[in-house]
């Protein structure tokens, strides 16, 4: 574990920079129609859920990274291998989630550049933020945070000044009834963004002030939640149900439609750094969680030697995984949520949790008597 | 905050102190005056500036006496007046010989006297200005404070100027220097230490810090990285700054230098530490946060609201300085579509008969007025204007009629340069100065793209710098908010109520509960009159 | 650790030169489209005509004289089976990339609207990362799409952007036509409830002197492009046109109104008195019942009286009353106009299946399918105006009703 201490206010930074990521730029619960957002909103819930756990085994061990815990409770062999294996899945979803960024920057501006160069230029961006330690990246992610908001903020005024929202897109609200709703969220929201704070197990242990993990938490994951409800709103609101479902990136589409003023129009750079910028932070996470978690697990000093090694095998990953990008988002919507995502954000937590309650109450049981 | 200083091999620095002290053989003083003026003679190579000046005093007893001083760093009025006739015109109907301590109790009325036994302790008096006064017959000379000579006179500052706010700028003298924060500043927890750094020139430095503001881990930790120095010389506040920095190879600043006593004091309050090196103006302050480049003394002193606004256009400024023509090239060579139609019409029409791609084009633009500055700094006023009627020739008009460059671009180089010389530290423009071109470089390669991961990596290096362990983006990252009354924004001085909380100690409240915001009746809008309120 | 950071730098440095610049496009090499024309030839080919800006030539001359006299625009065209092929093929042509993100306005020939349909055609468009969608599209109303491109317009230098000013302004001012954006059209061509309206171009005068420079030297242009009409589409094809006040009656619906001015007759003079529009809110709804649709139009409007041929008395709010009965009576016949020649056409072109599906989501469901034949077509309509007159402008009685 690294030897430093992050502020309650960079952690709901970092959670809702985490979140907003790459979920901004996507059509998050359109399987829902005009109901998206009641998705996101179950989504966040069932995530509030997720964080409730993963919170209750950090009580138990407020003072170790998930990877020493694992091995108090299941024990040194079984301990390190699961913790193992939630370090591959934490590689594997930064490399997701750069392939995903780099195939969304090469559909939309730089379409005759290599994927390969993009992710890489991004990647070494990452490794290089990620080496100098968590709390380098909590501070930017400190200003950041307020750099987007602001955008966003722009954004939407502009959006509002372009007279092109009209709510009516969202009616009839619950067209089909409750089924496909719940059927999107478990299948999807739950998940992606909201159940990928999983990794934020390994950054908590930082907080300097540990009481106050709870609340800045929810509070990050609500207002995440909210935000993300909201974006979604615009878009259906804009676009119309068809062409959210349509497009690729519908928030691209929603800023394409912006005119104001005949000057202000095709801000596609708005899009492009909320891209970058949520791109990095959750990329940077996920490596960084993986990073320090190897250096633990295989007792590495100083951690920021694995920095370079991970960052290559996540490229790598990235370019690999998948051979079209229609091929990578339906491994992302049908296979990764059953195979990496239920197991690893709920099931195997959730067993954790019980192993750590009973293994306690026996500690305790033993202290009394 | 342990994990701040990096605890780097204390062993060493006491290995340098001891070499230091050794340099010149600990020789003492003889007891004949000859010998003694010889060895000076033979130190100094008969340097052509030192006055030895022999003579008796009491004459009666013959006793054989010297003066040595240096020519021009004494004033001669007062070895004249205060050391060499008290003691020519000795009274001669004495009975004892004058001793040693009857000159310095009795004879001599100057201020700072005190004997010195020691050549290692001779020599550096000698060459700060002191007066030395051998007796033959005893060990010891008497060195007298004579400092004097040419100094230029305390002026308005050269490079920070402030339309309101006081007019006296430091100059080359340290004690010039010290008595002008002493004067702001009169406290006896204002505290000073002095020292001498480098090898052959000797140089006094001197820190100032207010005591029980000043966080004393600081202090220490600056005494400790200023004892590490073992140079030659020290010419200018500068070569201390690449010594004590806490990231020597940032592009930015991590120290802040002012030519102003009333922006050191101000500073001082706030808790920082003033670093006075003897032979220059500029006088370095620490610990320094990013935001503080952004700011002026003035902005102190006028309405908040002004000087909130003010502090915003130094934003910008600094981000047109940095990325102003890295967007232009982006926006021209890889993301038209977000360029007005008619606004890129007229730009494609300037471009027309460019031969250059705009990368290029820019690059030169920028190079060229690079250059006009450099040659306009170190010109002799004279010349200056011709300088200015060539660059606004070339650069202006014969370059564009020769479709060398296009307008737009003239348009887009000449803001940046403003906006450069509009920022208000020189340090902190510069830094921007030479990041442009790397950001026109990843525009070039990348558009907006590479200047966003440019930007990200340029991000990430300010949170990761710290100023003698304060971090370089405090308060905003971490994100302190009862700081954040004097960052970009300045809240009214009465709300300023602590005193930057990594900066100074636990002594930060800076004033009372009471004092607050200032509400006289008379001035609330709608005065209710005391009997009708009683009714 | 140096050596490290000496092999990271080389490796930035080889990424930098290496990237040579994939993406990059530098301004000379564009060929920036301003207008996109589509027709269809007799093989049943589709000819595309695409109008270039000269930059020079629009801006005037910075250096030295010779600029500022050629056109500001040069068209060139090119045939092909679709659009995609129709833009390779272009580049035999021009000399430069071709760049669309410029391209403000489409210009589709009734010909191909009505054979082929907008549907094909429209993919290319929405699918490429560099076309706007909220180009303008306008449907060329009896004449060639190519003869609108090809038009010189005065004034405003570049043709596209005369065609775009036009229809922004008139639909602010008068009403009668729609500034429809791709975007739009798209979004309307996949909903059920709503088809889509686009406004009609025509060329006034011969499309042959329209080329030409001389045609904007002088001061009353031979050919220009002028509005005409709307557009009425069903499932991506032109089935009819509607002008003159229906038009303005289907934008009332439309709720897309700004400023209008309306005239009613009084006192046995026609257009007598003519009320400026300064604001209105159009709601429209929609209630199936027994396989009956009933749509309803709620008009509220403002205005100020413009002007008055007759002498009547303004001074007396009773007759303000009177004259806002006749305004209201101008305005639902001409909504209820518009409306009657749409449910003839078979095309919802108001979006009222969109207000069924918002009000009554299962009944959707089930008549969705044949909304347009079987239930707008044969809808009732019940129109409700309310015009309130506000102010009379600066005088009160006009020097009419005292004039011998």
């Amino acid at each position: 574990m690294e030897k430093a201490k992050i502020t309650a206010y960079q952690l709901f930074a970092l959670v809702l920079l985490f979140e907003l990521g790459s979920a901004l730029l996507v059509a998050l619960g359109i399987e829902a129609k005009q109901d998206a957002w009641i998705v996101i909103l179950l989504g966040m819930i069932g995530g509030l859920l997720i964080f409730f756990v993963c919170y209750r085994l950090y009580c138990f061990y407020p003072d170790c990274l998930p990877t020493e815990y694992l091995q108090k409770i299941m024990g040194k062999g079984l301990g390190k291998s699961a913790s193992f294996l939630y370090m591959l899945y934490f590689v594997y979803l930064a490399a997701r989630v750069l392939r995903d960024f780099g195939a969304m920057l090469l559909t939309f501006a730089y379409i005759e550049t290599p994927l390969f160069i993009a992710n890489t230029l991004m990647i070494l961006v990452i490794v290089y933020s990620v080496s100098k330690g968590i709390e380098v990246l909590a501070r930017t992610g400190e200003l950041f945070l307020v750099f987007i908001y602001f955008l966003a903020g722009s954004g939407v005024l502009l959006v509002l000044f372009s007279g092109v929202v009209d709510l009516h897109n969202l009616q009839p609200v619950l067209e089909n009834g409750w089924k496909p709703i719940i059927k999107s969220t478990v299948k999807e929201t739950i998940y992606f963004p909201f159940g990928e704070l999983i990794v934020f197990t390994m950054i908590i242990p930082y907080l300097r002030d540990s009481k106050k993990v709870r609340n800045v938490s929810i509070i990050g994951i609500i207002v995440s939640g909210i935000s993300l409800m909201l974006v979604m709103v615009f878009n259906i609101s804009i676009l119309g149900v068809k062409l959210t479902e349509r497009s690729q990136f519908p928030l691209l589409t929603t800023i394409q439609t912006i005119q104001v003023a005949d000057f202000l129009e095709r801000l596609d750079v708005y899009f492009m750094i909320a891209l970058i910028v949520g791109g990095f932070f959750k990329v940077a996470l996920f490596i960084y969680a993986a990073v320090i978690g190897t250096a633990n697990i295989f007792t590495v000093t100083p951690p920021s030697r694995l920095c370079y090694p991970i960052g290559l095998v996540v490229l790598l990953l990235s370019m690999t995984m998948a051979s079209n990008f229609p091929e990578h988002l339906k491994e992302g919507i049908s296979i990764v949520p059953f195979l990496l995502h239920l197991p690893f954000q709920i099931i195997f937590p959730v067993l954790l949790l019980g192993m750590a309650y009973l293994k306690n109450r026996k500690h305790k049981k033993q202290g009394t008597g | 905050m342990p994990s701040f200083f990096k605890k780097k091999s204390s062993s060493y620095n006491k290995k340098t102190g001891q070499e230091k002290k050794k340099e010149y053989s600990s020789s003492p003083l003889s007891a004949v005056l000859e010998e003694n003026i010889e060895y000076i003679k033979t130190q100094t190579g008969n340097s052509t500036d030192i006055v030895i000046r022999s003579f008796k005093h009491s004459p009666r007893f013959n006793t054989k006496s010297a003066i040595v001083y240096l020519k021009g760093l004494t004033d001669s009025q007062t070895v004249q007046e205060l050391l060499i006739e008290p003691l020519m015109k000795s009274n001669p109907a004495e009975s004892d010989p004058i001793s040693m301590e009857d000159m310095i109790e009795g004879y001599l009325p100057l201020g700072n006297m005190e004997q010195i036994k020691d050549w290692n302790a001779l020599f550096p008096a000698l060459m700060s200005g002191h007066t030395i006064i051998f007796v033959d017959g005893y060990s010891v000379a008497i060195s007298s404070a004579t400092e004097g000579g040419e100094k230029r006179a305390v002026e308005e500052p050269r490079t920070q100027r402030a339309i309101r706010g006081s007019k006296e700028g430091f100059t080359e003298s340290i004690e010039t220097n010290i008595s002008l924060v002493r004067r702001i500043i009169q406290n006896p927890s204002l505290w000073t230490e002095t020292m001498t750094i480098g090898r052959v020139t000797k140089t006094k430095v001197t820190i100032m810090y207010l005591k029980g503001i000043a966080r004393d881990d600081i202090i220490e930790e600056l005494r400790k990285r200023l004892e590490k120095i073992d140079i030659d010389g020290v010419l200018e506040s500068g070569f201390l700054e690449q010594y004590i920095e806490d990231q020597s190879i940032s592009a930015f600043p991590t120290l802040y230098h002012s030519e102003r006593p009333d922006a050191v004091a101000g500073n001082l309050l706030e808790g920082r530490f003033a670093l006075f090196v003897n032979g220059t103006p500029f006088v370095l302050l620490g610990p320094v946060v990013f935001v503080q480049f952004f700011q002026s003394i003035e902005d102190y002193t006028e309405r908040f609201y002004i000087s909130t606004a003010l502090r915003f256009l130094r934003v910008l400024v600094f981000f047109i300085s940095l990325i102003g023509p890295a967007t232009y090239i982006a926006a021209t060579t890889f993301h038209q579509e977000m360029i007005p139609t008619q606004l890129l019409i007229a730009i494609a029409a300037q471009r027309e008969s460019v031969p250059f791609p705009s990368f290029v084009e820019a690059l030169i633009m920028e190079v060229t007025f690079e250059i006009l500055r450099e040659a306009g700094i170190r010109m002799p006023e004279a010349i200056g204007s011709a300088i200015s009627i060539v660059g606004a020739l070339v650069i202006g008009q014969a370059a564009v009629q020769a479709g060398v460059v296009s307008p737009a671009m003239v348009i887009i180089v000449a803001i940046t340069a403003i906006s450069s010389f509009a920022t208000p530290s020189f340090s902190i423009a510069i830094s921007a100065r030479l990041l442009r071109f790397l950001f026109m470089i990843s525009a070039a390669t990348f558009g907006f793209f590479g200047m966003i991961l440019g930007f990200i990596i340029l991000v990430v290096h300010l949170c990761s710098l710290r100023s003698f362990g304060v971090p370089y983006m405090s308060p905003l990252a971490p994100f302190i908010p009862a700081d954040l009354n004097d960052t970009f924004v300045r809240g009214p001085l009465w709300a300023d109520r602590k005193r930057p909380a990594f900066i100074s100690g636990s002594n930060n409240v800076r004033q009372s509960e009471s004092t607050g915001r200032p509400q006289p009746e008379q001035s609330s809008e709608m005065v209710t009159d005391q009997e009708g309120d009683q009714q | 650790m140096k050596r490290r950071i000496g092999i990271f730098l080389m490796v930035c440095l080889q990424l930098l030169l290496l990237t040579g610049c994939w993406s990059k496009k530098e301004l000379n090499d564009l060929a920036l489209v301003s207008a996109v024309g589509l027709d269809l030839n007799k093989q049943g080919k589709y000819v595309g005509t695409f109008q270039f800006v000269n930059p020079g030539n629009v801006t005037g001359s910075f250096q030295g004289g010779g600029g500022g006299q050629g056109n500001a625009v040069s068209v060139y065209s090119a045939t092909g089976d679709n659009i995609d092929e129709i833009s390779r093929r272009m580049a035999t042509k021009v000399s430069r990339n071709l760049y669309y993100a410029h391209a403000n306005l489409v210009v589709i020939s009734d010909k191909l609207a009505k054979k082929k349909g907008v549907l094909p055609i429209l993919d290319a468009f929405d699918r490429d990362a560099t076309f706007r969608n909220t180009a303008t599209v306008v449907i060329a109303h009896d004449a060639k799409a190519a003869d609108l491109i090809k038009t010189l317009t005065a004034i405003d230098k570049l043709p596209a952007n005369k065609v775009i000013k036009l229809l922004r302004f008139s639909e602010r001012v008068w009403g009668a036509s729609l500034n429809i954006m791709m975007i739009d059209v798209i979004k309307d061509l996949t909903d059920d409830g709503k088809q889509p309206l686009i406004s009609g171009f025509n060329l006034k005068g011969s499309s042959s002197t329209g080329e030409k420079v001389s045609n904007i030297m002088q001061s009353t242009p031979q050919a220009a492009p002028v509005v005409d009409g709307l557009a009425l589409f069903k499932h991506g094809k032109l089935v009819g046109w509607i002008d003159g006040k229906k038009a303005r009656g289907a934008v009332w619906t439309l709720n897309k109104i700004k400023k209008t001015e309306i005239n009613i007759n009084k006192k046995g003079r026609k257009e007598a008195i003519a009320l400026e529009v300064i604001r209105q809110n159009t709601s429209i709804s929609t209630s199936v019942k027994n396989r009956t649709a009933q749509l309803n139009v709620r008009v509220e409007t403002e205005g100020n009286i413009g002007e008055t041929k007759v002498p009547v008395n303004l001074k007396d709010p009773h007759v303000i009353a009177d004259l806002e009965k006749g305004f209201e009576k101008q305005v639902k016949s001409e909504i209820k106009a518009a409306i009657k020649e749409a449910q003839a056409k078979k095309t919802d072109i108001f979006g009222f299946g969109d207000a069924v599906h918002r009000s009554q989501p299962e009944t959707w469901k089930r008549i969705s399918k044949n909304w347009d034949e079987d239930y707008f077509a044969k809808a009732n309509v019940k129109v409700k105006v309310d015009v309130f007159v506000r102010r009379t402008g600066l005088r009160n009685n006009s020097f009419l009703s005292g004039a011998k």
